[in-house]
């Protein structure tokens, strides 16, 4: 694997006159407060950590509940992990990286990437490891928020950016019987590298987008594999190359046509969209293309039945695989798609009353993305708790403000998805405007900047009347919507729109509270 | 039987599963059955299981096309649950000493062709179409064969599979005719007759070729075992009794297609329908084995383990 040496560029920013230097701040109760907390070391925390320091702020504290940096791909280190957006659009257009491997890069290239931005802007200094946050409160005296840290310590801190992700807590499926199993068990995103897997038996329950990956690295290593489908999605071919040294000593000696293919990548995602997020004539499209891609690598009629969709393209996420057919095809492989009564002492009951019986069950089943709640209590003003606000669908201001919890930002928030393009992409719009909105909290001394409750309710009466003319909420069942099938994940748009919402923080739509006399 | 409470149902579903594991297929009593009943009894359970079979593939057609999410869970149940009933009779067989190895029985050539035309043709019907063909074809063949076996057979393995397959069925059978009665319900005369235009589809058309000769022959073989005839008319009768309870359940054209359709396979004197079937019952034994497509792959799921 190639160590990244991407080209950074320091974008211009202006406005930020601090100089604070870089020190380790320390996380006791009694110390001073801190500019921005950050919650997570993932892209989005270190995305924002580098903007904030570009923007001149350094009074930064990143707290992270693991021990490395890394986020979602450090975790989601499975066999044959990978990006299913081109690497270099899954990837910082303030950092790119001209020597990505293939079109779409494993985990540990993009982990290395991760590592690469720590070190090149300098962001240790402000990482705190193994502090697992389990709070935070507003003091509106004060206007700080207060971060209560697992083993008592708490971190004071001007504003907080939330960027803990959403795909980060695992989540086991709700099959009777889970606890009784005596063989082994893996999640995929908290993946066992030294259980070996030769010889074994495998379950593995799940076929989304980690699923399609796992399952060809799987049936190449393991004694047989049976893979339990509940629903089947939509696969695409995936046009993954590797890259060749040219190419990449074109882009390091003229950075300008990595940015060009950025770009013609950009522009590409973006006609996808009319396909994904809309019904239309691409959609039509792309679902033969997908029939397609089935109809020629699955010959058996049945097994090609078991396989075929029955929602329309886009409604749930795409998956691209050239592999996952052929590996299900293999002969120490099998499509089970029974429904799954429960689990047993040594396997899983399915419906037809067979019990499958393995060494290893493999649970490639997601993550829970906190759509109904938030991942630790937060209490805003007058004692407001987000969890409660949130019981129905989450929901917040342009995806990163919620009023009455005022100086907090959210990376990932409610609205803020993609289906079609990178999330990266979006992610830069969402630091740009918590710069902006930390800016003016630290310029203007402000003690709350709080979004107005009738422009969070404008915002999301909007964005759900659009949410209702899109694929997602075409009838499947998806993680994208609640239990009452409400979309608080997705936003109904192109990535250059909801870049455009994102451009202006408009003032009009905030309560503003000086420090003083406030 | 009331109209049934269709989410209510699903839950309950879900919470009646059963494994091949709960039976213990080596109890004593397998010694039962006697040795004159072991040469019909073998053909009977190996025609039981398949009609099982043939039916969790409809049922497999008939969740493509539900027209809700909840009966389109309890359709993909049905399908995995008649699969058990055909793997809990084949291990019934194994138990007997009827499979050869690990030989699946051969279907007879009727159920074969039926086999073909759903393979081919299942996926593409609307629902009220298999949502009517389907009960019938439960309370006729299942339901008589059942009553009949457990009547012929003392092995108490066979009575304790039997009631875990019974209760299942009788879900089947609420549902059925629960969705029968849906499908009549606040219909115009025009979508009425829409109902009825698929008759015109040749695809259908090949497909009540294969039904019909399929009802003749499956008659002829439970008489040659011994089942009274009469067992199987009351069974038919039972059918239009219960479909046809209510105003809506009447209101299904299909419900008055399949139902007149009994009527005509258990009067024998209807010369008029017997004598084509009859004869297309014996054309079909003449139709060599080889002239048909490899059977489909759903057909290789069959097993009579309880573990695998």
């Amino acid at each position: 694997m190639n160590t990244p040496s991407p080209s950074a560029k320091k974008p211009a920013k202006t406005g930020g006159t601090r100089k604070a230097p870089v020190k380790r701040p320390s996380v006791k109760a009694v110390a001073k407060p801190v500019s921005v907390l950050i919650i997570g070391a993932g892209f989005a925390g270190l995305g924002m950590a580098i903007q904030l320091q570009q923007a001149g702020i350094r009074d930064i504290v990143i707290l992270e509940r693991a021990d490395a940096v890394g986020g979602t791909w450090r975790d989601n280190r499975y066999p044959g992990a990978a990006c299913d957006i081109p690497s270099n659009l899954y990837s910082y257009s303030f950092a790119q990286n001209p020597n990505w491997s293939r079109s779409f890069s494993g985990s540990g290239e993009i982990l290395d990437y991760i590592h690469y931005l720590v070190s090149h802007f300098n962001l240790a200094p402000y990482i705190r490891f193994k502090q697992n946050v389990t709070g935070l409160n507003f003091d509106e005296n004060a206007g700080l928020w207060h971060a209560s840290i697992e083993g008592g310590d708490t971190v004071r801190a001007r504003a907080v950016v939330m960027a803990q992700g959403p795909l980060s807590n695992a989540i086991f499926p709700d099959i009777a019987g889970l606890e009784k199993y005596k063989g082994h068990t893996i999640h995929s995103a908290r993946w066992d590298h030294d259980y070996d897997f030769s010889n074994k038996r495998v379950a593995v329950i799940g076929t989304g987008a980690s699923a399609v990956q796992i399952i060809p690295e799987l049936v190449k290593q393991a004694g047989f594999v049976k893979v339990f489908q509940r629903t089947p999605g939509w696969v695409l071919p995936r046009p993954d190359f590797e890259t060749p040294e040219w190419n990449k000593a074109l882009f390091r000696k003229f950075p300008g046509t990595q940015d060009a293919l950025r770009k013609a990548l950009y522009v590409t995602h973006e006609s996808m969209a009319l396909a994904v997020i809309w019904n239309s004539p691409l959609t039509r499209i792309a679902e033969r293309i997908g029939r397609l891609h089935l109809r020629r690598q699955v010959k058996d009629r049945w097994l090609r039945r078991q396989l075929t969709p029955d929602f329309r393209i886009g409604c749930k996420r795409v998956l691209l695989s050239n592999d996952y057919y052929p590996a299900l095809q293999q002969p120490n492989c099998k499509l089970v798609t029974w429904p799954i009564d429960r689990l047993s002492e040594q396997g899983i009951r399915t419906a037809e009353g067979i019990e499958h019986q393995f060494d290893c069950i493999v649970f490639a089943t997601g993550f829970d993305v906190c759509k109904t709640g938030t991942p630790f209590p937060i209490t805003g003003l007058g004692g407001r708790a987000l969890h409660d606000e949130w019981a129905r669908g989450a929901q917040a201001y342009k995806s990163i403000n919620v009023a009455g919890y005022p100086n907090l930002f959210l990376t990932f928030g409610p609205n803020s998805g993609p289906g079609h393009n990178s999330a990266l992409v979006y992610m830069e719009s969402q630091l740009d405007y918590a710069v902006r909105g930390i800016q003016k909290i630290l310029d203007e001394d402000l003690k709350m900047l709080d979004v107005k409750a009738d422009a969070q309710a404008a915002h999301n009466k909007a964005i759900q009347a659009r949410l209702a003319n899109t694929n997602w909420n075409s009838g499947c069942k998806s993680w994208y919507l609640t239990e009452d099938g409400h979309n608080v994940t997705m936003y109904p748009g192109f990535a250059t729109q909801y870049a455009l919402q994102m451009r202006t923080l408009d003032e009009a739509d905030y309560r503003r509270t000086p420090m003083a006399g406030g | 039987m009331a109209s049934i409470d269709l989410d209510k149902m699903l839950v309950k579903i879900k919470s009646s599963q059963w494994a091949l594991a709960d039976i213990d297929w080596d109890a004593p009593g397998a010694d039962l059955i006697t040795d004159e009943q072991w040469p019909k009894l073998k053909a009977f359970m190996a025609d039981l299981m398949w009609i099982e079979h043939v039916g969790a593939r409809a049922f497999a057609a008939m969740a493509k096309k539900a027209p809700t999410e909840t009966l389109r869970e309890i359709y993909t149940y049905f399908h995995a649950e008649e699969q058990r009933h055909a793997n809990a009779e084949m291990a019934l067989m194994k138990r007997w000493g009827m499979l050869d190895g690990d030989e699946i029985p051969e279907p007879n050539i009727n159920l074969r062709l039926v086999i073909e035309w759903l393979d081919r043709y299942a996926d593409e019907m609307p629902v009220y179409v298999l949502g009517t063909v389907v009960p019938m074809l439960e309370v006729a063949l299942d339901g008589a064969l059942c009553s009949f076996l457990l009547e012929t057979v003392d092995d108490p393995v066979c009575h304790a599979a039997f009631q875990k397959i019974n209760d299942d069925e009788s879900r089947h059978l609420g549902v059925g005719f629960t969705v029968m009665e849906m499908q009549g319900r606040s219909k115009t005369f025009i979508q009425l007759t829409q109902m009825v235009a698929p008759l015109l589809d040749p695809r259908l058309i090949l497909g009540i070729a294969s039904y019909f000769p399929l009802l003749n022959k499956m008659r002829d073989n439970i008489m040659e075992m011994g089942l009274p005839e009469e067992k199987l008319y009351n069974a038919m009768r039972k059918f239009e009794k219960i479909g046809g309870r209510t105003a809506d359940g009447r209101r299904n054209p299909w419900f008055q297609i399949i139902s007149r359709h009994g009527r005509f396979v258990i009067n024998r004197n209807n010369r008029f329908y017997h004598a084509p079937v009859d004869a297309l019952v014996k054309v079909t034994q003449y139709i060599p084995r080889r002239a048909l497509p490899a059977v489909p792959s759903w057909v290789k799921e069959l097993t009579y383990r309880p573990a695998a």
